[in-house]
């Protein structure tokens, strides 16, 4: 710690030098968060998926009949059958875009992780219009509890002609992972009876529990094969598919994203590397007058660490920081309602950044650190 | 003036090597950004170039007013023998005119690695083949018109399971056999295709999405196009078949495209601070060779053209090498995304772009850095060490 001024002075050194290279390393560690942060949330998302959960929702586009949840009961494993139907809009401006979703009342049974409380479910149950909107989304179109307000959805249109949904905050719930960029969910009833009569019934997507999780692929299949030759074919998905990007895209963009990080740090190496090499040549005669006055040769091997580990970890530090903010606004750019994923920086990634700029450190210092080893203090003081 | 400059640069440049791992950092800084941006793009770039080959100039897609895509569009029964009359259509031998009303629709499918995904089914109605002619059936045979069968193209078999001859594929009330294989050498061919009305039936749908015709000649687009937007009872769009696929392929990519750029500019600019950092070092390190050429009489503003053109020569360097690495790991292999299947390319354009970047990134790395080796007192300079 007593020595800290002096690796200071030597950094500081030349000013401009040290604020440039902090800057290099600070991008390319908020590139690092912000790839190795997307892959912490598919590996979240990947572990947070059940395997008690499917999805089902039309093969060919369009709705589906509520009445096939009774059918798809019918098939051994499948405990229950949920439907909810998605209300795309807006509120007042056509830029302010919200993605409402309209629950049936056994969805919530589905669903007992969420931090939503069988009182609150049951709120939404009794207020027809009510819906329960999460604290991001609440926070920012300026809703309270009890507030009214009207959703314009141009492809919902309902009998009477219009397109105009009012909705009432009942309660505003806790923001959960994996539904990043907020959410909102209302009652189903309040929609399906509010439709044209020939749009009633529908649903857009059944959401199922299992009561034998270990056969969920075979299910799966069991679910399409039974409405294979009906007039709607499902496909249908367990979580876990549908919460895997790389099956999804048919792109494994985690291994995109760490090869974009290892590009970023190995730009990081070169700098620092050359940065560092170039001060030991430059102050040789500096780090020979340090050794005779009794400092180990490990003594100012750890100086000259210090001087590379210092912007390193302070860069990274920064640039995961950076990297954090960044992603809190990404959700703001993005439609909701998509799933698209935004990402984390868990401390996963914070270590494996500390990690890289440590590495990056010892690695840019091994070899002038050789040089200080063999220097021969005679030689070097002179100057040659 | 110019000899000037050309005398400070070359003694710039011999000197280069004595500050060879200092200009190295320029170097691998752009090369590494340059990399992976058109990694990144050669995803998109090759998606668009797989819709610029799919279009044929001879041809012309009607889809109704303002639709983009053809699934947002709706052409009536009615009209599509209004728009097969319209001037300027090709005919076939039998004297009929080459206009076929087509169907899109969605099909899940199972890709190679287990994971689900979907590709295009397209309806082909009785002039499918005369209006493509270069559709060709390499296996089994063509579907018969008014049957529930299908046909798969060459790239959907490389990617999907379950494409072969005999294999079912789900479609509402009943499953449609495969019954032979088509190539076209273009984007149509990780497609599926069937007979539109059978298939206009089966998804109960009441109107065709577009109506493709084979034009007389290139140059009959206008005739056409006048005689059906000035026709009162159509509201259509009509585009050359290569415009509208340019223009698809433009919007499809825009946001893969987007991401690429946004990533390379967040490195370009860590590149750039490297730079900085660089051409600082640099021109440091030659303080007291500068100030002796500008005792000796040579100007200030070509020593500091001569740390610019320094940093140009290094950062495109560095640009050239990204983008051979970018171009050996990507270019030609066969990619897919969502339901298309292509090539990946980092193209000749690429490689522009590259050098573009580099250029802007060693203008900006280089102007402080040189202004300040102009700038500096000469006295103060020779007393350097």
């Amino acid at each position: 710690m007593k020595y800290v001024p002096l690796v200071w002075a030597a950094i500081m050194r030349k000013p401009t030098r040290a604020v440039l290279t902090l800057l290099s390393v600070m991008i390319a560690f908020t590139l690092f968060g912000l790839t190795i942060g997307m892959n912490a949330t598919f590996t979240k998302l990947k572990a947070e998926a059940r395997d008690d959960r499917l999805f089902a929702f039309s093969r060919f586009g369009g709705t589906l009949s509520v009445g096939m949840e009774r059918q798809i009961e019918s098939i051994p494993g499948v405990a229950l059958a949920t439907s909810s139907n998605n209300l795309f809009g807006y509120i007042q401006d056509p830029k302010n875009r919200v993605f409402v979703q309209m629950n049936d009342e056994n969805t919530a049974k589905i669903y007992p992780e969420w931090p939503i409380t069988a009182q609150q479910w049951q709120m939404v149950r009794d207020n027809r219009r009510g819906v329960l909107v999460s604290r991001s989304q609440a926070d920012r179109w300026h809703l309270k509890v009890g507030d009214t307000f009207t959703v314009i959805a141009p492809v919902q249109k309902k009998a009477d002609g219009t397109t105009n949904w009012t909705l009432q905050v009942v309660a505003i719930t806790p923001d959960f992972f994996p539904l990043m960029a907020g959410y909102m969910f209302g009652n189903y009833d309040y929609m399906d009876k509010a439709r044209l009569l020939s749009d009633q019934g529908k649903t857009g997507v059944f959401r199922i529990k299992l009561s034998d999780p270990s056969r969920s692929a075979a299910i799966a299949e069991d679910i399409e094969n039974k409405f294979a030759n009906s007039s709607t074919p499902l496909q249908s998905l367990t979580e876990k598919a549908a919460y895997d990007v790389t099956s999804n895209t048919g792109m494994d963009i985690a291994a995109v994203d760490r090869e974009i990080a290892l590009a970023g740090m190995f730009m990081v190496l070169f700098l620092t590397a050359n940065g560092i090499a170039q001060a030991v040549r430059e102050r040789f005669a500096e780090f020979a007058t340090l050794k005779t006055i009794g400092f180990s040769d490990w003594g100012v091997i750890g100086l000259v660490f210090a001087e590379a580990a210092i912007p390193c970890l302070l860069g990274a530090g920064l640039g995961v920081g950076l990297a954090e903010v960044l992603a809190s606004i990404i959700p703001r750019f993005v439609p909701p309602g998509q799933g698209v994923p935004v990402p984390t920086m868990t401390m996963t990634v914070l270590a494996w950044a500390v990690a890289c700029a440590a590495l990056v450190a010892l690695a840019s210092s091994a070899l002038p650190a050789l040089r200080l080893k063999r220097m021969d203090i005679a030689t070097a003081l002179s100057g040659r | 003036m110019l000899r000037q400059i050309f005398i400070v640069t070359a003694l710039n440049f011999r000197s280069l090597v004595g500050r060879f791992w200092q200009s190295m950092v320029i170097v691998v800084g752009l090369a590494a950004t340059i990399a992976v941006m058109l990694s990144m793009l050669s995803l998109s770039t090759g998606m668009r170039e797989a819709y610029a080959k799919a279009g044929d100039p001879d041809r012309a897609i009607v889809v109704s007013k303002g639709a983009d895509q053809e699934g947002q569009s709706a052409i009536t029964r009615a009209d599509a023998p209004v728009i097969a009359d319209a001037p300027g259509i090709a005919k076939d031998k039998d004297g009929k005119p080459l206009a076929d009303r087509g169907l899109n629709s969605g099909v899940p499918v199972l890709r190679k690695d287990g994971s689900k995904g979907f590709t295009t089914m397209r309806g082909l109605a009785d002039k499918g083949q005369g209006v493509r002619p270069e559709l060709h059936i390499v296996a089994g045979r063509m579907f018969q018109p008014g049957k529930r069968e299908l046909i798969v193209g060459l790239g959907a078999q490389a990617m999907f399971q379950h494409m072969q001859i005999g294999d079912k594929v789900i479609l509402p009330a009943g499953q449609w056999p495969i019954v032979g294989v088509f190539a076209t050498g273009d984007l149509l061919e990780g497609q599926l295709l069937g007979d539109t009305e059978t298939m206009l039936a089966a998804l109960h749908k009441t109107s065709y999405n577009s109506v493709l015709v084979r034009l007389t000649s290139p140059n009959a687009l206008d005739t056409f196009k006048k005689a059906l937007t000035t026709n009162p009872a159509l509201s259509v769009t009509v585009e050359r078949h290569s415009d509208w696929y340019k223009r698809v392929g433009d919007q499809s990519t825009f946001v893969l495209a987007l991401l690429g750029y946004v990533v390379g500019a967040v490195m370009a600019v860590g590149a750039l601070f490297g730079c900085l950092n660089t051409m600082y070092a640099a021109v440091s390190v030659r303080g007291r060779e500068i100030a002796t050429l500008r005792a000796l009489g040579y100007g200030a503003f070509p020593v500091a053209v001569s740390v610019i053109l320094e940093a140009i020569l290094l950062a495109v360097t560095g640009a050239l090498l990204g983008a051979f690495i970018a171009w050996a790991l990507n270019d030609g292999k066969q990619s897919m995304f969502g339901a298309m299947v292509f090539h990946l390319s980092v193209s000749r354009a690429q490689f522009e772009l590259a050098v573009t970047w580099a250029t802007v990134v060693a203008l900006l790395g280089g102007i402080l850095p040189s202004i300040r080796a102009a700038r500096r007192p000469v006295v103060e300079a020779l007393r350097a060490t």
